[in-house]
């Protein structure tokens, strides 16, 4: 057990007598992980905690919670998976006030691993680790760089390799609609590969995580033809931020710029005419 | 030199009232911009200006009420949020985000319907057949 593990194990049998239940991973037969909910009565269990690699918890939480809406749960939660409950709970898909965070804070191997740019909890009361700084996204840049040409040239060599399984959607923490534009006939030619150029479906599936991204990764992880989908939301998520004063999971009673009302000096900062 | 197609979102109070303003006028413009009228220019959802491109059309227009002029008092609010952000997508896509274009003309504005839609014709032509970028 590495001093991490450790520490982190200490916070959870401190927090355990006082809550139903600790959601964090555990390592089971074979060395594969999954999310697990750690109890009281089965406190023996604690022996397979583990740490690496991440997996969405948020949407266990969330599954859990909806059948158990009463339940005080804990959650063991990274910087990115702090966010994705935070943007949860602002489109009602969680109950904050039942939620204790376990802040555990990245390394900076498995910040650079993410090009995570903030690999630190903010509103989690207890904290496992030493919070980092953000490391710089080299393949954001890169491809923020290139030109319209060679843009599109890289963006279709990415897509003529999806294989429309549907996994970025469906790991996705924020993506939670009961009916799904990707589903539409109307938008996405579902069933056809390689799909047409330009792409509806990552088109479409980039225009929805538009100030919803958290930039978790969980997509680009996922994805049997690796396609780093998630550099667009990133640099859409620059320009949320540009445009509205937005960010995803910072603030808690921020509301997110998709409603209805323009705000005060926003109009102007969109770029459109007068 | 070939004919880019163009299509129109127009919104229903406004847009196309200066349409029909510019037409009674007897104003010139350019018959590449193919018309659809819509209730409001917050109807246009960014996946039907993208489904627009895919079926070939080489530049989109979504034309609606001056900010706070709005007939259904902020719809035009909703445009004015999410069509600029369709346009950076398109940028980083790799798509010229100068082919959709998004503006404001009033019931009364019927040159400057006639002016918009010359000036955005104007710049389509300028560019490659949308089609022909894709391949």
């Amino acid at each position: 057990m590495t001093d991490r593990l450790l520490s982190l194990r200490q916070v959870i049998d401190r927090v355990i007598p006082q809550v139903d239940g600790v959601l964090a991973i555990k390592r089971g037969p074979g060395g594969i992980v999954a999310p697990f909910l750690f109890t009281k009565a089965q406190s023996d269990t604690l022996d397979q905690l583990a740490i690496w690699p991440k997996e969405p918890t948020p949407d266990t939480l969330k599954i859990i919670q909806h059948a158990h809406p009463e339940a005080k749960l804990a959650i063991v939660c990274r910087g990115c998976e702090e966010r994705g409950i935070v943007e949860m709970f602002k489109h009602h898909q969680l109950v904050w006030d039942n939620i204790t965070l376990i802040g555990l804070q990245c390394t900076q191997e498995e910040a650079e691993f993410c090009r995570c740019a903030k690999p630190y909890t903010v509103h989690a009361s207890l904290i496992v680790g030493e919070p980092i700084k953000g490391v710089p996204d080299p393949l954001t840049e890169k491809i923020a760089a290139m030109s319209l040409e060679e843009k599109q040239a890289f963006w279709k060599d990415e897509f003529v390799h999806c294989i429309k399984c549907y996994g970025c959607r469906n790991i996705c923490p924020q993506c939670f609609c009961n009916i799904c534009a990707l589903e539409d006939e109307t938008w996405v030619e579902t069933g056809r590969l390689p799909m047409p150029n330009p792409s509806m479906y990552h088109l479409i599936r980039a225009m929805h995580m538009t100030a919803k991204c958290v930039a978790c990764r969980e997509c680009e992880e996922t994805c049997p033809a690796g396609i780093p989908m998630a550099v667009q939301f990133r640099l859409i998520a620059r320009d949320v931020q540009e445009m509205f004063s937005y960010e995803t999971g910072a603030v808690l009673d921020q509301k997110p710029p998709q409603l209805l009302v323009l705000e005060e000096g926003e109009y102007e900062r969109t770029g459109l005419p007068h | 030199m070939y004919e880019p197609k163009i299509i129109g979102f127009l919104c229903n109070w406004c847009s196309y009232r200066g349409a029909d303003t510019a037409g009674m006028a007897r104003l010139k413009y350019p018959p590449n911009v193919k018309i659809i009228r819509v209730p409001c220019s917050g109807r246009i959802s960014p996946e039907l200006v993208l489904r627009t491109f895919r079926e070939g059309a080489d530049g989109v227009m979504v034309l609606g009420c001056h900010i706070g002029d709005c007939h259904y008092s902020n719809g035009n609010h909703r445009t004015a949020k999410r069509m600029p952000v369709l346009k950076k997508l398109l940028e980083y896509t790799g798509i010229d985000p100068n082919r959709l274009a998004v503006d404001w003309v009033s019931a009364a504005e019927g040159e400057k319907f006639a002016n918009v839609i010359t000036h955005f014709t104007e710049k389509i032509s300028a560019l490659p057949p949308f089609v022909e970028t894709m391949k």
